[in-house]
C-alpha cells in the first residue's frame, strides 16, 4: 500500500479518535450485583448444598424407578453411552414414596465431595501413561487448528476408564478452554436438572446438547461416588459404545465443529 | 483505597474490596465486550464471566500490575471464543454489514458526532479482529499505549505498528472520502 501523506495520515487518526469519543453504547448494565450473585451461587456452600441435592435426587431416581405410577414426576430421562440424563419436573411434589428394601446404589453415605473446576479432578496423568493403560483409542480434536495437545490429562476409575483431556486458555492457564471426557463402556453416569438440553448431531450419531449448571454424579464407583458441577456447556455423543462428553463455553455449532474431529 | 490494596483485600475474602473492583472496571469491560460482538446482551454474559474468571484466578494475579489489562484481557479472550461460534459470528455480520444499528442510537437525540461514530464503528467492524481490537482500545476505549500492548500482550512498539497498520486498511476501506464517510 502506498505510503500515506503524513498530514493524512494524522487527520485519519484525529477523525477516528474524534469519532470514536462520541459512540454511544448502550448503558452499562449492574455487572456488579450479577457476579455477585453468581458468586454467591458458586460458593463452596452452595455446592454442598447442590451435592446433597444430587445425593438426595439420585436415591429419589432410584426409588421413584422402582415404583412406576410415581414415575410421572420425572419428565424425562434420556440416555447417551454411559450417561443418563434426569429431567425433572420442576414444580413437581413428591410424594414420599416408600423406598424398596433393596434400593440399588445410589446410597447417601458418605456425602460425596464435589469438585468444581475440572482441573481439580484427580489422577493426573500424562497422555503416553493414558494411552497405555485404557482399552480404547484416546483420539484428540484436530479442531480448532491452533489446539495442539491437550494440557493436562487425567484419568480416574469410576467403574470404568474415565479419561479427562483439558486444554487451557493460553492466556489464562488458569482456566480450561476446552474439556473432552471419554468413558469406558463400564461407567454409567447420570446429569440431574440440566437447565436446557438439545437433540443434535455428531456424525449422524445421536447427542445431547446441555447448557446451564448442572450436577454430573457417577455412582457405580467402586470407591464411592463422585460428583462434580458443571458451569460449562456440554455436548454428549456415543462411537462404538465409547461415551465422549465435550465441556466448553463456545457455541453448539462450534462444539460440533470439535466433536467431529476427531482423530 | 489503591487497587493494590483492593485486590489483596479481595483476595483476603473481602466483598466490598471486591465489588469495588468491579464497579470499577464493568464499564470498560462493557462497552470493550460491546464493541467485540455488537450485541448488548451477548456483552453482558461476556462481562459477567469475565470477573468470574477473573476472581478465581486472584490468587495467581501479580497485584503489582495494572488490573484493568489484565481483565480486559479476560474479556477480549472470552468475545473472542464467542466469535468462532460461525452461526452467531454470521448472524452478527449480516446485522452489521448494511443497516446502521438499531439499538444504540435514540432516533429522535441523534447528533452528527454520533451518526459519525456510528459508521466509523461500521467500518471498524469490517476489519480484521487484531485491527478492530487495538482500535476499541486506543481510540475507542482511551487507553494507553502501555495499557494497550498489556491487554494484548505485545510490545508498545507493536501496538503503534498494529495502529498503522489498522487505519491503513481503514483508509483503504473508507477510500480517500473519508471525511465524508464519517459524515454518514
Amino acid at each position: 500500500m502506498a505510503e500515506q501523506h503524513p498530514d493524512t495520515s494524522h487527520e485519519l487518526e484525529s477523525s477516528v479518535q474524534d469519532s470514536a469519543r462520541a459512540f454511544s453504547y448502550p448503558p452499562t448494565p449492574d455487572i456488579a450485583s450479577a457476579v455477585r450473585n453468581r458468586l454467591t451461587r458458586n460458593h463452596p456452600s452452595h455446592y454442598r448444598r447442590l451435592a446433597w441435592v444430587a445425593a438426595v435426587a439420585l436415591l429419589v431416581m432410584a426409588a421413584l424407578l422402582a415404583v412406576p405410577e410415581a414415575r410421572a414426576v420425572v419428565q424425562e430421562i434420556l440416555r447417551v453411552g454411559g450417561i443418563q440424563i434426569f429431567l425433572v419436573e420442576p414444580t413437581a411434589t413428591i410424594t414420599p414414596t416408600p423406598v424398596p428394601s433393596r434400593t440399588p446404589r445410589p446410597t447417601l453415605a458418605p456425602e460425596p465431595t464435589p469438585v468444581t473446576s475440572v482441573l481439580d479432578l484427580p489422577g493426573e496423568t500424562t497422555l503416553d501413561e493414558v494411552r497405555n493403560q485404557v482399552s480404547f483409542d484416546v483420539l484428540l480434536p484436530t479442531y480448532p487448528e491452533d489446539l495442539g495437545t491437550p494440557d493436562r490429562i487425567f484419568l480416574q476409575d469410576l467403574g470404568g476408564d474415565v479419561v479427562t483431556l483439558v486444554w487451557l486458555e493460553p492466556e489464562n492457564p488458569g482456566q480450561s478452554r476446552l474439556a473432552l471426557q471419554i468413558l469406558d463402556e463400564r461407567v454409567v453416569g447420570s446429569k440431574l436438572e440440566p437447565n436446557d438440553f438439545e437433540m443434535v448431531s455428531v456424525d449422524n450419531r445421536t447427542a445431547y446438547w446441555l447448557t446451564g449448571e448442572h450436577v454430573l454424579a457417577f455412582y457405580e464407583s467402586s470407591a464411592s461416588d463422585f460428583i462434580r458441577i458443571i458451569n460449562d456447556n456440554v455436548l454428549i455423543w456415543e462411537v462404538d459404545r465409547i461415551t465422549y462428553r465435550l465441556e466448553t463455553d463456545a457455541m453448539l455449532e462450534e462444539a460440533v465443529r470439535i466433536a467431529e474431529s476427531l482423530q | 483505597l489503591n487497587e493494590a490494596d483492593l485486590i489483596n483485600q479481595a483476595r483476603q475474602g473481602s466483598d466490598a474490596a471486591w465489588e469495588m473492583l468491579v464497579q470499577q472496571h464493568q464499564e470498560a469491560v462493557f462497552r470493550l465486550a460491546y464493541l467485540l460482538t455488537g450485541d448488548a446482551s451477548d456483552a453482558e454474559d461476556i462481562a459477567q464471566e469475565a470477573f468470574i474468571r477473573a476472581f478465581r484466578a486472584l490468587d495467581r494475579f501479580d497485584s503489582a500490575r495494572p488490573w484493568r489489562p489484565w481483565i480486559l484481557s479476560i474479556a477480549a479472550n472470552l468475545a473472542r471464543n464467542r466469535r468462532r461460534s460461525l452461526g452467531r459470528y454470521f448472524a452478527n455480520l449480516h446485522r452489521f454489514a448494511l443497516a446502521a444499528p438499531d439499538d444504540a442510537i435514540d432516533p429522535e437525540g441523534e447528533v452528527i458526532e454520533q451518526r459519525q461514530a456510528q459508521a466509523l464503528w461500521r467500518a471498524v467492524r469490517r476489519l480484521e479482529l487484531n485491527d478492530q481490537e487495538v482500535i476499541y482500545l486506543r481510540y475507542f476505549l482511551e487507553l494507553p499505549v502501555e495499557e494497550t500492548a498489556d491487554v494484548l500482550k505485545v510490545a508498545p512498539g507493536t501496538v503503534k505498528s498494529r495502529l498503522h497498520r489498522a487505519l491503513n486498511r481503514l483508509r483503504a476501506l473508507l477510500g480517500d472520502d473519508f471525511r465524508e464517510a464519517f459524515d454518514g
